[in-house]
């Protein structure tokens, strides 16, 4: 491999991070090379003590977008995240992706119930309507799930939240974890 | 060695190389890999997270000879970094000879 083909491997690699990220850090790489040219070493023997640019790449990558998770939650970065610790190693697959899953699922069907419950006067409507007419049981019934739909509503907001911000220090553990450091975060 | 414990020990290498005095980037590879085997190219993204986690801050500065060299310097918040990294590494460097002074012992 050419330093050329060196940096370009590492470039494509790099595809998620902000133009002024990937700039600094290929520029760390180019100079090594200057430096270690000046030294007499050839291209090939400083590429082959760097170690693969798929490797290299797979650090910067988890490292990257655990920084932005920590600055701005939201559900894409949360999940571009996940992947990128999942990158790190295929240990990680179960204990990152299962607990994963299973908060999602459990989110997610906390959501589908307060919003099927919120909606449930929009059924009556319906349904009084087109099939049976007006019942006053199932009207009220539906007024008061649609009151416990929306303490629901307000709960899920923040379980949300609190889900979140657990998963992503979960996720800065499982990092620590994976690269062995000594600190316990 | 195993490599991922590798990883945690380069990080406290990089402080201690910094304590002394300012050094750029290609200067710690060469450091460090003089005395460990290591994957050079692991070095500058450790070093970039270090940097954004305000334990170091950089500066350019020109040489005589070849590209201008990005020096890393050690914050105050770095330096406690680092002796809390210390204290953690001596403990644990301490129990392992314990360890094996106690299995050598018995044999």
């Amino acid at each position: 491999m050419s330093k050329e083909a060196f940096l370009s491997a590492l470039e494509a690699e790099l595809k998620g991070l902000s133009k002024a990220e990937k700039t600094e850090l290929l520029q760390d790489y180019r100079d090594h090379f200057l430096f270690g040219n000046e030294e007499g070493k050839t291209d090939e023997e400083i590429i082959a003590s760097l170690g693969s640019p798929q490797v290299i790449a797979k650090e910067i990558n988890a490292n990257y977008h655990i920084g932005i998770v920590e600055d701005k939650a939201n559900a894409g970065n949360v999940f571009r995240a996940t992947w990128a610790v999942i990158g790190l190693g295929f240990f990680n697959l179960v204990i990152v992706l299962a607990p994963f899953i299973a908060l999602v699922a459990l989110v997610f069907s906390g959501w589908i119930t307060s919003i099927a419950f919120i909606g449930s006067p929009l059924l009556f409507a319906i349904d009084a309507a087109v099939f049976s007419g007006f019942r006053a049981f199932e009207f009220f019934a539906s007024l008061l799930l649609c009151g416990i739909g929306l303490f629901i509503f307000a709960f899920m907001k923040w379980v949300t939240k609190v889900v979140l911000q657990g998963f992503i220090r979960y996720l800065s553990f499982n990092v620590s974890l994976v690269k062995g450091g000594l600190k316990n975060e | 060695m195993n490599v991922q414990f590798k990883k945690g020990v380069l990080e406290l290498c990089v402080l201690v190389l910094l304590d002394k005095q300012d050094r750029y980037g290609y200067e710690l590879v060469q450091k460090i890999s003089d005395q460990i085997q290591i994957s050079e190219g692991s070095v500058y993204p450790l070093l970039r997270r270090l940097t954004k986690e305000e334990y170091f801050t950089t500066y350019l500065q020109e040489s005589t000879e070849g590209p201008p060299r990005k020096y890393y310097q050690l914050t105050a918040k770095g330096k406690s970094y680092l002796q809390e990294l210390l204290e953690e590494w001596n403990q644990f460097s301490a129990g392992v000879n314990n360890l094996i002074k106690e299995g050598v012992h018995r044999e």
